[in-house]
C-alpha cells in the first residue's frame, strides 16, 4: 500500500478510486459513478469531492491526465484521472479488507453461501 | 471562461483564488449537477441551497487549512490573525463576556422565533404535495363562520365535483380509551376510508380501512404513532389485537408514521391531534339528513391544473344547485341559502397565527439590530484604544485590507461564540416561553432546531458579525499612520468624528427601540382591557369538571339522565359544595348557532348569525353566578312533561323585544314558515360572555337539558348530550374538591375518566391567553430593546466624557457649578434620544397597522400607548444618562488639566 494512503482507506476515498480503476473518469463522472453505484447512500457534494481529488493527487493514489479523444464530457475542458500503481494496491487492500468482513458475515450464516 | 449565475459565481468566492481558478468551472458544472439531482428527488430549493452553502464554506474552509499545514503564506496569516484575535479576546474577558452574552441574547431570541416559524409556517404539511389539498366547507350568505358538510351534501358533491381527484369526510370525536391503567379520554376522528388516500399518507404498519369497513360500521381502528407507543410500547405485533373505544372492542388494523399528525377541524377540538381513527360510517338516517347535522370536515385534493379559485367557483355553483334540486322545499322555504368554499389546507391550519408570528419575527430582528448596534459602539471604543497598534502595522506595510480583515475577524469569533450560545438561548427561550402556549399554536410538535433553523442562526451570526463589525473596520484602517503615531494616547482615542457615528448609532438605537416599546405598550394596553372585560359571572371558587357516558354502557337516555341526577345530588352533599349545575358547553366556548321565530308579532329573524345555544340542567346559573334580570331560570321543575321553556340573555331582549317584556313571549327554532314547537321565555339572564373574552355578546338562550327528547340524549352521533360539563360552585379552595368529585363518579361507575379539570378562574384565563402570550413576548422584547438602548447611551456618554475630561475640567476650574455640568451632559444625551423618538414614532405609527388584528378594543394608533412609550423611554434614558453626567461632575479639574 501506498504510505500516503491511510488504512482503512476512508470511504469516500475507496469509493472515488473505485469508479477511477476501470476507466478515467472526470469529477462529475466519478460523482455520479459513486452515487449510482451506492443507490444514492454516499452523495459527493462539489466542494468535498474537488478538496479529495486534490489529496488523492498529492498523496499520488490518483493522476490528473488528458481528457481521451472523444470523451464524453458535462461542459467545459474537465481533467481527467487515473489510478496510479500505489492507488490500486491501496484500492485492492482496502476491497479485501471489506472482503473479509463478507467472508466473516458469510461464515456467520448472515449470508447466503 | 463562461459567465456563470450569480448564486454559482457567489459559493465560488468561498473557495481559494487559486482552487477558484484551477476548478472554477469544474465546480460550477458539479454544483448545476447537484441542484438537478436534488430537485429529481424532490427536495426544496433553500435546502439545496443551503447544501451546497455548507459544502463550499466547509471545504473552503479545509482547503485552506491543507494549504496552511504545507506551508501557504495567505492561509498562514489568516490562522495568525484567529489567534491573535483569540488572545486579544482572552486578554479581555469582560469585553469578550458581554459581546457575547448579548449576541447570544439577541440570535438566541431570534432563533427561537424562527424554530416556530419554520415548524409552523415554512415547513409543508406533512402530506403528499400539501398544496393541493383543501378544505371544504358550507356557509350560509351573511352568517359569520362556516361549517362542516352534511352526510347528503358530501355525497352529491362527490357525485358532481370535478375539480377534485379525491375526497373524504373526517369528524372529530372523543373516546373513553379503557382497558389501561387509568381510564382517560383522547381526542379522535372519524374518517372516511378514502382520508388517507387523499393525504397521500400510508401507515407505517398495516392498512388504511377499505370501503367495506367505512360503510359497514366496522369497529376496526388505526392509532397515531404516539398512542401506539404509549398504550403498546411501540409493539409491532399490534394489529389484530383490539383497543377499547367507549366500551366497545376495536380491531386495530393500522399505525401510522411517527412524522403523521392529523389536527382536528371545528369545535372543541379544533386544531387538537387525534390520536386513533376509526371509520365515519354515515348512518342511513345521517345519509337522509338534509339541511341538518352539517358536522363532517371535508378535505379534498384538487385535480391537476385546477386552482383554488377555479375550486371555489365549481363549489358555490354545485352548493346551489344541491338546494335546488336535492333539498325538501320546505328547506328553501326557510330561506337554507347553503354556500359552499374551497380554502387551501395551509392556510386553513396556520393562518390565524402567521400574521402574529411574523411580527414576532420583525420584532426580534430589530432587537438583533439594536444588539448589533451596541457591539459596534463597544468595538468602534475598542478600535480607537488600539489606533496605535493599527498605526503601526500600517507603518510596518499592512494594507487597509488586513487591518479590515483582523478587525473582522474579531467580530467574526465574537458572533460565532454567540451563534453558538444563542442555540442553547434558544432552546431555553422555546422550552420556557412556548411550551405553555403550544397547546394554542398549531402544528406546535414540528416545532424543533433542524437544519434549517441552525442555518438561519449560522445566517443571522454571519449578518450580526458584518452589522457590527465593519464599521469598526473601515474606521480602524483609515487612519494615517504617521498621524495617529505622532498623536498621544489620549488624543488618539477618537474626537469629533467618532463621537458623531456614536451619536448616529445611539439615535438608530433608539428609533428602533420607540417602534417596539410602542408595539408593546399597544398589546400590553389591549390584554389589560380584555382581562378586565366583565365575563357576566364572578370567576371565584367555580370548578368545573367533565364527564361522557359511553353508549354502550349507558344505552338508553334513562340511564344517562338517572348518572348524572345522582351524581348532582352526592356532588351536592359534599361538604363545601354550595350549588352544582351542568351543561353541554363550557362558558366562552359556546358554538351551537340556531335560527329562531319569534311568535306573534312574528318578525322574520334572517338566518345569518342565528343565536348561540346551550343546554344546561341542575343549579346551573347559581353555580355559574348568573344574574336573573326578569322572570326565573330554569329549575327542576322543568322536566319532558311540562311545558318547554326557554331562558334568553339581555343582548337577545333588547335585540327581539325592544322596550317590552319578554317573560311569556315564546320563540320556536327554525324559520317562519316551518319551525319547531314553541318555547315559552321564563326568563332573563344577564349577558355572559360565551364565545371568547374577546367576542361581541351575540343574542343567547339556554334550554334545560331535562327537556331533550329521549332519543337526541341517546343515540345523538356526536356524544355532545351525553357530555355534561360540571359547574360546581364551593366555599372552599375550589381545586381541593376534586379528589372528592372524583371519588364520587368513581363510586358511580369506576371506569369513567374524569377530564376538563379547571376553575372558571382558568377558563377565563385561557381565554385571554394568546392575547397574554403576545403581549409578554413582545413586551419582554421591548424591555430587552429598552435596556440595550439605555446600556449603548450610558456607554456613549462615558466614552464622550472620558474624551472630554480637559474640556470639562477647564469648565469647572473657570467656576460652572458641577450642577450645570451635570445637565449639558444629560442634554447632550437627550438630544440623541429626542432624535431617536423623532425617526421613531412614525416608524412605530406605520408598524402598528401590522398589530391590528391582535388587538381587543384598542386602536392601532392610540394615541395614549404611543405617550406611554415615549415617556417610559425618556424616563430610562435620562437616569441612564444621569450616570455618566455625574461621573463628569466629579471630575477633579486640577487633575484634568495636569493630563498630558
Amino acid at each position: 500500500m501506498s504510505p500516503g494512503a491511510p488504512v482503512p482507506l476512508p470511504p469516500h476515498w475507496f469509493q472515488i478510486l473505485l469508479a477511477v480503476a476501470d476507466q478515467d473518469r472526470h469529477g462529475l463522472g466519478i460523482m455520479t459513478d459513486v452515487l449510482e453505484r451506492t443507490g444514492g447512500a454516499m452523495k459527493l457534494w462539489p466542494g468535498m469531492l474537488y478538496r479529495n481529488l486534490g489529496k488523492l493527487v498529492e498523496d499520488g493514489l490518483l493522476v490528473e491526465v488528458e481528457a481521451p479523444a472523444g470523451a464524453e464530457t458535462a461542459g467545459g475542458r474537465p481533467r481527467f484521472y487515473r489510478l496510479t500503481a500505489a492507488g490500486r494496491r491501496a484500492c485492492a487492500a482496502e476491497a479485501e479488507r471489506l472482503a473479509g468482513f463478507v467472508e466473516a458475515a458469510r461464515r456467520k450464516k448472515l449470508l447466503k453461501a | 471562461m463562461t459567465r456563470r449565475p450569480f448564486w454559482i459565481a457567489a459559493l465560488l468566492r468561498l473557495y481559494p483564488r487559486a482552487c477558484r481558478e484551477r476548478y472554477g468551472d469544474e465546480l460550477a458544472e458539479a454544483m448545476r449537477a447537484c441542484v438537478r439531482r436534488e430537485r429529481a428527488a424532490g427536495r426544496r430549493a433553500p435546502l439545496i441551497a443551503v447544501r451546497l452553502l455548507i459544502d463550499a464554506a466547509s471545504a473552503g474552509l479545509l482547503i485552506r487549512g491543507d494549504r496552511a499545514s504545507t506551508g501557504d503564506p495567505a492561509m498562514r496569516t489568516m490562522l495568525y490573525d484567529l489567534r491573535h484575535s483569540l488572545r486579544l479576546l482572552r486578554r479581555a474577558p469582560l469585553f469578550s463576556a458581554l459581546v457575547v452574552a448579548t449576541l447570544a441574547l439577541a440570535i438566541g431570541a431570534n432563533t427561537a422565533i424562527f424554530s416556530v416559524v419554520n415548524g409552523v409556517l415554512l415547513r409543508p404539511l406533512p402530506y403528499t404535495e400539501p398544496d393541493r389539498l383543501v378544505l371544504l366547507y358550507e356557509r350560509i350568505p351573511g352568517a359569520t363562520e362556516p361549517f362542516g358538510f352534511s352526510a347528503p351534501d358530501l355525497a352529491a358533491f362527490r357525485e358532481r365535483a370535478r375539480s377534485y381527484t379525491s375526497l373524504a369526510a373526517f369528524r372529530s370525536v372523543e373516546f373513553e380509551l379503557s382497558g389501561i391503567d387509568q381510564p382517560e379520554r383522547i381526542a379522535a376522528a372519524r374518517i372516511s376510508a378514502s382520508l388517507m388516500d387523499v393525504l397521500g399518507v400510508a401507515p407505517a404498519l398495516g392498512r388504511t380501512f377499505t370501503a367495506a369497513e367505512d360503510t359497514g360500521r366496522q369497529p376496526v381502528a388505526i392509532l397515531s404513532d404516539g398512542l401506539w407507543r404509549r398504550t403498546f410500547g411501540g409493539d409491532a405485533a399490534v394489529l389484530g389485537r383490539s383497543v377499547s373505544l367507549d366500551r366497545r372492542a376495536y380491531t386495530i388494523v393500522g399505525v401510522m408514521p411517527p412524522q403523521f399528525s392529523f389536527p382536528n377541524r371545528g369545535p372543541r377540538l379544533n386544531n387538537v391531534p387525534a390520536e386513533i381513527f376509526v371509520p365515519i360510517s354515515f348512518s342511513d338516517a345521517q345519509l337522509r339528513a338534509f339541511g341538518a347535522m352539517f358536522n363532517n370536515s371535508v378535505v379534498a385534493r384538487l385535480a391537476p391544473g385546477v386552482t383554488v379559485p377555479q375550486a371555489n367557483a365549481e363549489a358555490g355553483t354545485i352548493a346551489a344547485q344541491i338546494v335546488a334540486q336535492v333539498y325538501p322545499a320546505e328547506l328553501r322555504e326557510m330561506g337554507l341559502n347553503v354556500g359552499a368554499t374551497a380554502t387551501p389546507m395551509r392556510e386553513e391550519v396556520v393562518g390565524n397565527v402567521r400574521r402574529l408570528l411574523i411580527v414576532l419575527l420583525a420584532a426580534v430582528g430589530v432587537l438583533l439590530l439594536i444588539a448589533c448596534a451596541d457591539i459596534a459602539c463597544l468595538m468602534l471604543t475598542r478600535a480607537a484604544a488600539r489606533t496605535r497598534e493599527m498605526a503601526i502595522r500600517t507603518a510596518l506595510g499592512a494594507g487597509r485590507g488586513r487591518v479590515m480583515r483582523l478587525v473582522l475577524i474579531e467580530t467574526g469569533v465574537l458572533a460565532a461564540a454567540g451563534g453558538a450560545a444563542g442555540l442553547g438561548v434558544a432552546w431555553l427561550v422555546k422550552r420556557a416561553l412556548l411550551g405553555p402556549v403550544s397547546g394554542g399554536l398549531p402544528r406546535a410538535a414540528e416545532i424543533a432546531l433542524d437544519g434549517r433553523v441552525l442555518a438561519f442562526t449560522a445566517a443571522a451570526s454571519i449578518c450580526a458579525a458584518l452589522v457590527c463589525g465593519l464599521l469598526p473596520a473601515f474606521e480602524s484602517s483609515r487612519h494615517q499612520s504617521s498621524r495617529a503615531l505622532k498623536e498621544s494616547g489620549r488624543s488618539a482615542t477618537g474626537g469629533l468624528r467618532q463621537r458623531r457615528i456614536f451619536s448616529v448609532l445611539v439615535a438608530a438605537q433608539f428609533a428602533c427601540a420607540v417602534v417596539l416599546l410602542a408595539s408593546g405598550a399597544l398589546l400590553i394596553r389591549s390584554f389589560a382591557r380584555l382581562v378586565a372585560t366583565d365575563p357576566g359571572f364572578p370567576t371565584d371558587r367555580v370548578v368545573s369538571v367533565s364527564t361522557s357516558l359511553p353508549q354502550r354502557s349507558y344505552p338508553d337516555a334513562a340511564g344517562v339522565r338517572t348518572f348524572y341526577a345522582r351524581l348532582f345530588e352526592r356532588v351536592a352533599a359534599l361538604p363545601g359544595v354550595s350549588a352544582v349545575g351542568a351543561s353541554t358547553e363550557l362558558p366562552l366556548s359556546v358554538r351551537e348557532r340556531r335560527v329562531f321565530t319569534v311568535e306573534n308579532p312574528a318578525p322574520a329573524v334572517p338566518a345569518s348569525g342565528g343565536v348561540a345555544n346551550d343546554w344546561v340542567t341542575g343549579q346551573y346559573f347559581e353555580a355559574l353566578g348568573a344574574r336573573v334580570m326578569r322572570g326565573r331560570a330554569l329549575g327542576p321543575a322543568d322536566t319532558q312533561t311540562s311545558e318547554p321553556v326557554v331562558v334568553i340573555n339581555e343582548t337577545l331582549a333588547r335585540k327581539y323585544f325592544p322596550g317590552e317584556d319578554p317573560v311569556n313571549r315564546r320563540l320556536a327554532w327554525g324559520g317562519v314558515k316551518n319551525h319547531g314547537p314553541w318555547m315559552r321565555i321564563v326568563g332573563v339572564i344577564g349577558d355572559v360572555k360565551q364565545a371568547g373574552l374577546a367576542r361581541e355578546t351575540e343574542p343567547q338562550t339556554w334550554q334545560p337539558w331535562a327537556q331533550l327528547p329521549d332519543a337526541v340524549v341517546a343515540n345523538n352521533p356526536t356524544g355532545l348530550f351525553r357530555t355534561l360539563n360540571l359547574m360546581v360552585r364551593t366555599n372552599v379552595p375550589p381545586l381541593s374538591m376534586v379528589p372528592a368529585i372524583r371519588g364520587e363518579v368513581r363510586q358511580l361507575d369506576p371506569a369513567l375518566p374524569v377530564t376538563g379539570v379547571q376553575t372558571l378562574d382558568e377558563i377565563v384565563g385561557a381565554s385571554a391567553s394568546a392575547q397574554r402570550f403576545n403581549a409578554a413576548v413582545l413586551g419582554g422584547f421591548a424591555g430587552a430593546a429598552l435596556l440595550l438602548a439605555a446600556v449603548g447611551i450610558a456607554g456613549v456618554l462615558a466614552i464622550s466624557v472620558a474624551q472630554r475630561r480637559q474640556e470639562i475640567g477647564i469648565r469647572l476650574a473657570l467656576g460652572a457649578q458641577p450642577r450645570r455640568v451635570t445637565g449639558m451632559i444629560v442634554r447632550e444625551g437627550m438630544v440623541l434620544v429626542a432624535a431617536g423618538l423623532a425617526i421613531g414614532l412614525p416608524a412605530a405609527f406605520a408598524a402598528a397597522r401590522l398589530l391590528r388584528s391582535l388587538l381587543f378594543e384598542t386602536a392601532p394608533h392610540d394615541a395614549v400607548s404611543f405617550v406611554a412609550a415615549a415617556i417610559v423611554l425618556c424616563a430610562v434614558a435620562a437616569v441612564a444618562c444621569a450616570v455618566p453626567a455625574v461621573r463628569a461632575s466629579r471630575v477633579d479639574p486640577v487633575t484634568a488639566l495636569r493630563i498630558d
